[in-house]
């Protein structure tokens, strides 16, 4: 039975060090450095280049293809088409299942960008040159781009054999809702259009693939999330056993959740085969990414009520949310409707829901993962609904948060929707916030500004971040999801008394290996550049699943405390050997092995380590010369969804509260924002520079999708954002720097009591800047209801203002 | 995203480089700091049989100040404008329009003479060009000619410049002695193309009358325009509150219609134009020490 640390002062250290310092990454040397190895610094020898050819009509049926012309350019090694994909491939899989097809398309394309053919050559040049040559033939349909057009009757089909373009439909009922609204004593009621955004990390995807085709294995190398996922994928789609298929993750540039490349990989692996096993490169451009990667993400429609008492008690929710999932079900992005699970309510009180949830599929790239993975959305709309009801209860919006929040002594509570929250202080991190805001302050400002006929309003937001997801709430639409969700590190001591943990997944930012160092430097006491970490491949990690969801800082560090105590183990009964004594007697302390509570007779770690290595005639008799020890963590009870949809499903409930001041320009629509201010809580901070960093990387994302980016489709599908002049990233001049303290409610249910915060400020920040926008706006009775609030849309609803 | 295949040829004077230009008969382009030819390059938009590179043609990396003008080198960088004394002491509005270009890493490459030649409409230094009535000196196989701003600038990306031309260089008329000025726009983000803007100029005489206006409006049409118009208003006119607004409405109505994309209808950009007229004439009026009623602009 292993035993966890509840808090950082449980580690075997007299005075922890490490965790819990803001030190800085193990990673960032190599990083800054430029000598991390990202997989467009690979070259293999006889290494190929793939270039894809994409349709680009949105909804065509293909008539012919035609590479003769391509085959003769010299330096093209091999091509593959469709029809080979349907050949030597299974459709790709798809959440919900059954609305895809193969990495190249072979009768239809259901979306503009969507592969049709690809070739290999001697350079990306040649590869280029000879796709041009590639004649293929559509027969132009109609084109549906709207989720509300297509799911009506009559609309063109995407896939014909369904008769729908409806994908996923499912009404999720918790609690009375009826009988809360039929009580309630007010009713808001507001339509919400939240416009696609995505996950745009500095590096696109990419992989090199090699086929050996005597063995018939499959090495792939590349910036692959999560390895072993990815590898699962690509067996399944080539028919071939699991242990003949090798993924090696690469260091990465940023997921974000964008990184899917099934398509890619497939491809690849195809032109490896064809060309007789020579490695097959390719490297997503930014164009491919934007327009026909990962880069995509929740294009809702929402309709959503809010049920309260007259003294302001929420009751009642109801969303129905349209979801626009595009042209297949292949990037998983139907997660991000399910997710909203975890957290359906909030940080409320709220006792009776309703979830209409429709997932429509349209002629635009496949919706894909993007950090905070579809509750961003849904809070910014519940978050408007609690302000429309401040207005229309005349309450302060901080007011009529406070007033439903879960209090502190109910944890853990169960929300309607059967997700367990596991701690939090609500109210101290929204009286954190407003104080850190000065919230009087800014209300007095407000009043100022309102005498001379300025805008200012003020966003006051508090939201739960799930953390440490399971994709038992995933299987709800389809995705292949049980309870386990495992995460495995082992951890070894060599004669030189040095320390290795092995992970299965490579560092794409957030500094998990770093997390690793902190723990294993105090748990053995050893300086935290002493420790190792080094990432497995697929074959030879253990089972492991890798970021997402807010989980692996809280994954990691349990399967780290995990494997640390079996080989802590395994050194005290060592070591209770070598000093004669019981091993009950022995225990751990600043990385010596001595008799508890005397300092006289102790032994380092690495000794002992080194004898089980040399000597085993001084060993335990039943004891292995083996000073290394493994640990697969998952998530303790989680349980498959309910009849009513009802999960149990994120382990950890972070919580933060924003405050934001925003002034807008009557007449031009610009909003400048003037203050922020963020009071989190993810339990213990395992690395505050971490937590910070990704809080600030949130808030960037949190602006974008409230002010900037957006996917505009024109009527024919097309991508009228398709290079970072449209869509617009933020910069360091868009994002503001905020004003920052925290509360620390430890999780009862994590090692070390740590939550999981990897998507952090996302969740809240389009909330709070639409709030505040919306209040600057409410004396002329006026909402924005529409992201990203871009000056032209808040111009044109100010023309409202002057009538 | 790499380009078709394009011969390179390097050019070391400006002798060569039209040399070369005639050589490939129309089908070259001239390469300049690349910041936006390459990138059209690499999506394959543009397909030049051969790219004349000039960033070695040293005698065209110059700022020369000398009485009323300073005249600038094609090839000079953006990041050098910025920099230069002179530029900063006798064209305020030149600087501020340098510093609107995208960001350091943009104007480190960029060069005055790939930017002007590019001919985006929303481009700063467009505005500025047609706003002073800069000069442009072209070279060719028979000699060098001089065009104006105003013919210079033909529609959108599109430049009196001939296939076996290369724009040599920039006259900059310095701003008239007490003169303001003023660069806004309206951008989605810092450093982006303007969505609208406007540069102007007020030179006021001993009176605080408008003795000349000069005013630029970009992003709005095939090229940056001047608003003739408002300038009439206001010349003669004393520099206060209601003569603004008379600007600013006539320099809305003198635009056709604005373009509309992803970021802007061309409503919203007519609307634009005049709420940018009336606060670049404030500004402007304000930095020649004309004083001028406050309140909501």
């Amino acid at each position: 039975m292993v035993e966890f640390p509840q808090s950082i002062d449980d580690l075997p250290t007299s005075m922890p060090r490490w965790v819990g310092q803001p030190i800085p990454r193990v990673e960032d040397r190599s990083l800054l450095t430029g000598q991390t190895e990202f997989v467009d610094n690979i070259t293999l020898p006889g290494m190929l280049h793939c270039a894809i050819v994409r349709s680009p009509y949105a909804h065509a049926r293909i008539k012919s293809v035609d590479v003769s012309a391509a085959a003769k350019v010299p330096g093209v090694v091999a091509i593959v088409t469709g029809e080979d994909a349907r050949r030597e491939t299974r459709p790709i899989y798809t959440a919900p299942p059954g609305w895809g097809g193969n990495c190249l398309a072979a009768d239809k394309v259901r979306f503009a960008g969507e592969p049709v053919a690809a070739l290999a050559a001697t350079s990306r040049y040649i590869a280029e040159d000879a796709a041009e040559l590639i004649e293929v033939e559509y027969e132009p349909l109609e084109v549906v781009t709207d989720a509300e057009a297509s799911v009506r009757e009559g609309a063109p089909l995407l896939f014909e054999e369904r008769g729908t373009n409806v994908m996923y439909q499912r009404k999720f009922v918790w609690g009375d809702v009826d009988a809360a609204f039929a009580a309630a004593d007010h009713v808001v009621t507001e339509r919400f259009r939240w416009h696609r955004v995505g996950a745009n990390p500095m590096e696109t995807f990419g992989v090199v693939s090699q086929w050996d085709p005597i063995e018939g294995t499959l090495t792939c190398r590349g910036s692959f999330q999560v390895q072993g996922f990815s590898a699962t994928g690509a067996a399944a789609t080539f028919g071939i056993p699991l242990n003949k298929v090798r993924f090696i993750a690469q260091p990465h540039g940023g997921s974000f959740g964008g990184k899917g490349g099934q398509r890619g990989t497939t491809i690849t692996t195809m032109l490896s085969r064809k060309s007789g096993g020579r490695p097959v490169k390719w490297i997503e451009d930014r164009i491919e990414y934007l327009s026909a990667g990962g880069g995509q993400a929740w294009d809702r429609h929402y309709e959503a009520s809010l049920a309260l008492t007259k003294d302001g008690r929420m009751t009642g929710l109801r969303v129905r949310l349209l979801d626009d999932l595009g042209g297949s079900a292949e990037g998983y992005g139907a997660i991000g409707a399910a997710k909203p699970l975890a957290s359906f309510t909030g940080c409320y009180t709220i006792e009776a829901a309703e979830y209409d949830l429709t997932i429509a599929a349209t002629n635009k790239l496949p919706c894909s993962a993007y950090r905070g993975m579809g509750p961003p959305p849904h809070n910014m709309v519940l978050e408007q609904l609690v302000d429309i009801a401040a207005r229309e209860l005349r309450v302060d919006p901080a007011e009529l948060r406070r007033r439903n929040f879960i209090p502190k002594d109910a944890f853990p509570y169960v929300i309607p929707s059967g997700n367990e929250y596991d701690s939090g202080d609500y109210e101290a991190t929204l009286d954190a916030a407003l104080a850190l805001a000065d919230y009087a302050g800014l209300r007095a400002r407000q009043d100022e500004a309102r005498r001379d006929g300025r805008l200012f309003g003020i966003g006051v937001v508090s939201t739960i971040e799930p953390g440490v997801f399971n994709s038992n709430v995933y299987s709800l639409v389809g995705f292949p999801g049980g309870t386990a969700q495992p995460e495995g590190v082992t951890l070894g001591i060599d004669l030189f008394g040095t320390i290795t943990a092995r992970v299965g997944f490579a560092h794409e930012g957030q500094g998990q290996h770093t997390v690793i160092s902190q723990i294993v430097a105090d748990y053995f006491g050893v300086e935290p550049d002493r420790v190792r970490v080094v990432v497995q491949d697929s074959m030879n990690a253990p089972p492991g699943y890798g970021p997402g969801g807010s989980r692996l800082g809280v994954a990691v560090s349990a399967a780290t405390l995990g494997a640390a105590d079996r080989l802590k183990d395994k050194l005290i009964r060592v070591a209770a050997k070598l000093m004669e004594a019981n091993p009950a007697e022995v225990e751990l302390m600043d990385g010596k092995l001595r008799i508890k509570g005397t300092t006289g007779a102790e032994m380092p770690i690495g000794q002992v380590a080194a004898t089980m290595l040399t000597r085993s005639d001084l060993l335990p008799d039943d004891m292995e010369p083996n000073p290394q020890a493994t640990y697969v963590w998952t998530a303790p009870g989680r349980t498959m969804p309910d009849e009513s949809g009802r999960v149990k499903s994120y382990l950890t409930a972070a919580n933060a509260c924003h405050v934001v001041a925003v002034e807008i320009d009557r007449q031009t629509g610009e909003v400048r924002i003037d203050k922020y201010a963020i009071a989190d809580d993810c339990g213990t901070r395992l690395n505050p520079a971490i937590v910070a960093g990704m809080t600030q990387g949130g808030l960037a994302q949190g602006v974008a999708a409230a002010l900037l980016e957006e996917y505009v489709y024109d009527e024919n599908g097309q991508l009228l954002t398709s290079t970072f002049m449209d869509y617009l990233l933020p910069t360091i001049y868009e994002v503001p720097i905020p004003d920052k303290t925290e509360i620390v409610t430890p999780s009862p249910f994590t090692p070390l009591g740590a939550k999981g915060m990897g998507e952090a400020a996302i969740h809240t920040a389009p909330a709070a800047i639409v709030s505040a926008i919306n209040d600057a706006l409410a004396p002329f009775g006026l909402r924005a209801t529409e992201t990203p609030v871009t000056p032209n849309r808040l111009w044109k609803l100010l023309q409202q203002a002057k009538g | 995203m790499k380009p078709p295949p394009f011969e390179y040829g390097v050019a070391e004077s400006v002798g060569e480089a039209v040399a070369l230009l005639q050589r490939y008969d129309g089908e070259a382009r001239v390469l300049a700091g690349g910041q936006s030819l390459v990138p059209l390059l690499n999506m394959r938009l543009a397909r030049p049989a051969a790219l004349i590179d000039l960033n070695r043609v040293r005698e065209l990396d110059f700022v020369r100040a000398s009485g009323n003008t300073i005249t600038i080198g094609a090839m000079t960088r953006q990041r050098s404008v910025e920099r230069s004394p002179d530029v900063q002491r006798q064209n305020a509005l030149l600087h501020a329009a340098t510093q609107n270009i995208g960001h350091p890493q943009i104007r480190n490459r960029g060069t005055m003479g790939g930017s002007l030649a590019h001919a985006h409409p929303a481009s700063e230094y467009q505005a500025a060009a047609v706003a002073l009535d800069a000069r442009f000196t072209l070279a060719g196989p028979s000699g060098t000619r001089s065009v104006d701003a105003a013919e210079f600038f033909v529609t959108y990306l599109t430049t009196a410049i001939e296939p076996d031309e290369v724009l040599t260089e920039i006259a900059w008329p310095a701003l008239s002695p007490g003169a303001g000025w003023s660069l806004i726009e309206v951008a989605r983000r810092h450093g982006d193309f303007a969505l609208a803007g406007v540069a102007a100029t007020l030179t006021p005489d001993a009176r605080g009358r408008c003795a000349e206006a000069r005013i630029a409006l970009f992003g709005v049409g095939p090229t940056a325009l001047r608003a003739r118009g408002a300038e009439r208003t206001l010349t003669g006119a004393a520099l206060e509150g209601g003569v603004f607004d008379e600007a600013a409405v006539s320099a809305e109505r003198e635009i056709d219609e604005p373009p509309s994309d992803v970021h802007a209808s061309g409503e919203y950009r007519r609307h634009l134009v005049g709420v940018l007229t009336r606060r670049a004439l404030r500004e402007a009026a304000a930095r020649a020490g004309v004083a001028t009623s406050t309140g909501v602009a």
